[in-house]
């Protein structure tokens, strides 16, 4: 539990009326309602349908030092667990399936999307993006979203504060990345969940690696990819749950109308965070395959047998009924399961993505925008793209400088001691630079923020969770 | 579409689209209308929301209300296609405070009415509604405008209205239903009058037969 001060100097979202909105899931909260401090889970959240209940979700402390001991060595190692032909990487997979720790999540979800590489062989481009202006007509609509992406996170519930500046930089880096593109609505939650791991840079890399290798298409003009994965998602439908098949048929319940937030925004505002975080990575070793099976699975869960379909006999009640799935059905244990075991292939998919390509074409013409072909996860990618030994190095993300004076006393001759005296001194004589320092630290006003601060969108180097201190390892 | 008539009373569904550029305050509207809340902060519309609202409108009709509330980016709209199917009416949503959503506005207008007809080959009733008119004033000018704008793009009217403090909110609801109903009672009273033709062209094609 990490607790979050209120009153520093950030202007605050409105927390009061947060806290009155979904009421019923703050229960009986009400520190929300003018006290100093929030209580927030272990995610980050203070409140909203997604904060996590805390019931099942502990993994013994040896059980997760053990994991972190096992994915370090093979972050470290990387290329020759991703590139080996053997059974070496399906371990990468089962412990995908198993979890990534939560120390090690962002680095994780870096390296599988091969966000690493394109960082690292593109050093100084998000600088350069980051320093450029942008265009109006994109700044505008990311500007009106940046309140409204997860407003119950600790990270974005503050008006301008450094979440969603660092959403700001990530977005219109990408708009001045892919100006053809420019940016869909969809993309601010995705990029916001990057940014509860990893600081802008890394989300950046992160977002474009999402938008080009694992669901190419999905945030273009005329939003063709999404419909077609809708028909594949029907499709494959019939197959893992006929009965929910006819119903939806039945009722012409157009798959656009239950899949688009699903899948655009890849589950991250329909489940409960655990199981978002658990379906993110396998999402990221294993590709589209899993937003398939996920939706596959709560359409089977909710609409699977006879029993189950007397209650919502209409469209509009079936589209209620989608609408407020059964938690038992999303939580983290039971959906990581179904979604494992679930079977449905990369096969099955690209050849449903042919035979509906093929139908899409003789109803609705040629596709209008040409998307780069999708990839089924990280080994696809990084045998497309193979990195070099350099490219998979980690540097450190946080670089703490040292004090002015002790690097002028170190001149003077000290250089001898030089390692443990940087120690001490970073001890004794100086706090680590904050990467957010708050406003009303008087040595630091000049700059960062300004004083109408939601005007001048200008964020920080480095993008830090509070709570989260220890993922960038 | 009408549900079984008993004893006198009617009971009508209908489809209302709630549409209109990103950020106009369409959410906080249907929010107003159906639960009577309103929220500072909502996410953003990824695709569609569905609401429902049922309406006691006299002794002997109810009227069930979908409101499809889609999400308004430009960038959203290739899915409308789908959303626009048989719907019964709309609402088309524009920021006071942001002039440009007015054009906005006009164009999903345009779009609506290329993608949805009545069965009589009319456009479907649409209301644009003046949203967030907390924040400013209409002055006599700009409502002179707004009723001409009303005349040339086939609105059948406009109001001012603000989710936020509730102002107009079941008024220009209320409207569109009125419209949307006496539209339903015309179709059936054509059905009914092609019906008769039908059967007196029947009758005398079977009297000439025998």
């Amino acid at each position: 539990m990490a607790k979050l001060q209120s009153g520093n100097g950030v202007q605050r979202g409105t927390v009061e009326s947060l806290a009155e909105h979904e009421s019923s899931s703050l229960g009986s909260d009400s520190e929300l309602n003018g006290f100093t401090e929030i209580q927030t889970d272990k995610y980050g959240f203070i409140g909203g349908a997604q904060q996590s209940t805390g019931e099942n979700d502990n993994i013994p402390p040896d059980v997760l030092r053990q994991r972190e001991a096992k994915w370090l060595d093979m972050l470290n190692s990387w290329d020759k667990w991703m590139l080996s032909v053997s059974l070496i990487s399906l371990k990468v997979k089962l412990r995908c399936q198993k979890g990534i720790p939560p120390s090690l999540r962002g680095r994780a979800w870096l390296y599988l999307s091969g966000g690493k590489v394109k960082k690292e062989q593109n050093q100084g481009k998000f600088q350069e993006l980051d320093s450029q202006p942008g265009d109006p007509k994109w700044l505008d609509v990311i500007e009106r979203d940046l309140h409204r992406q997860f407003p119950f996170h600790e990270m974005f519930v503050a008006r301008g504060g450094h979440g969603q500046q660092d959403l700001f930089r990530v977005l219109k880096a990408y708009t001045l990345h892919r100006p053809e593109e420019g940016y869909c609505q969809a993309q601010a939650p995705i990029a916001a969940v990057l940014l509860m791991h990893m600081p802008a840079e890394d989300a950046f890399w992160g977002l474009v690696q999402i938008c080009e290798k694992y669901l190419p298409g999905y945030y273009s003009a005329g939003l063709e990819a999404i419909q077609l994965d809708g028909e594949i998602l029907f499709a494959l439908l019939k197959r893992v749950a006929p009965v929910a098949h006819r119903h939806l048929k039945k009722y012409k319940i157009d798959p656009i109308l239950y899949m688009t937030e699903w899948f655009m925004c890849a589950f991250s505002r329909t489940l409960p965070w655990a199981s978002v975080l658990r379906m993110w990575d396998m999402f990221f070793c294993e590709g589209v395959k899993i937003v398939f099976r996920v939706g596959l699975v709560l359409l089977k869960c909710m609409l699977g047998s006879q029993e189950k379909l007397k209650a919502c006999q209409g469209q509009y009640e079936t589209m209620e009924l989608l609408r407020s799935i059964e938690p038992r059905y999303m939580q983290e244990a039971f959906l990581v399961q179904e979604v494992i075991e679930l079977p449905v292939s990369e096969r099955d998919i690209e050849k449903e993505h042919l035979f509906q390509l093929r139908r899409w074409k003789e109803t609705n013409g040629e596709l209008h925008c040409k998307s780069p072909p999708r990839m089924h996860g990280a080994k696809a990618i990084i045998a497309a793209e193979p990195p070099s030994r350099q490219d998979l190095k980690q540097n450190p993300t946080i670089i703490v400088e040292v004090p002015q004076t002790t690097e002028s006393k170190m001149e003077k001759g000290k250089k001898a001691k030089s390692k443990m005296q940087k120690k001490t001194d970073m001890k004794n004589t100086s706090p680590p630079l904050n990467p957010y320092p708050l406003p009303s630290d008087p040595a630091l006003v000049s700059d960062t923020l300004a004083p109408s601060e939601s005007q001048h969108l200008q964020g920080s180097n480095q993008s830090l969770s509070s709570t989260e201190n220890d993922t960038y390892l | 579409m009408s549900g079984g008539a008993e004893l006198g009373f009617t009971e009508h569904l209908f489809k209302v689209l709630v549409i209109g550029d990103h950020k106009v305050g369409k959410t906080s509207f249907v929010k107003r209308y159906v639960k009577n809340q309103f929220y500072e902060e909502l996410k953003t519309t990824i695709g569609v929301d569905f609401s429902m609202k049922v309406i006691d409108w006299d002794s002997h009709t109810r009227v069930r209300l979908q409101l499809w509330d889609i999400a308004g980016q430009e960038r959203l709209r290739g899915l409308n296609r789908v959303f626009f199917k048989r719907s019964s009416g709309a609402l088309v949503v524009y920021d006071m405070t942001n002039g440009s959503t007015l054009d906005g506005a006009l164009n999903w207008k345009h779009e609506l009415d290329s993608q949805v007809m009545l069965k009589n080959g009319r456009p479907i009733p649409a209301v644009l509604l003046a949203n967030k008119c907390d924040e400013t004033k209409v002055c006599r000018r700009n409502a002179s405008l707004l009723e001409k704008l009303c005349q040339e793009k086939g609105f059948i009217g406009w109001f001012q209205t603000s989710a936020k403090e509730n102002i107009n909110v079941d008024e220009a609801a209320k409207f569109l239903v009125k419209h949307i109903l006496q539209n339903n009672e015309e179709s059936v009273k054509e059905e009914e009058q092609n019906m008769q033709i039908n059967l007196k062209q029947q009758s005398k094609s079977n009297s000439t037969c025998c």
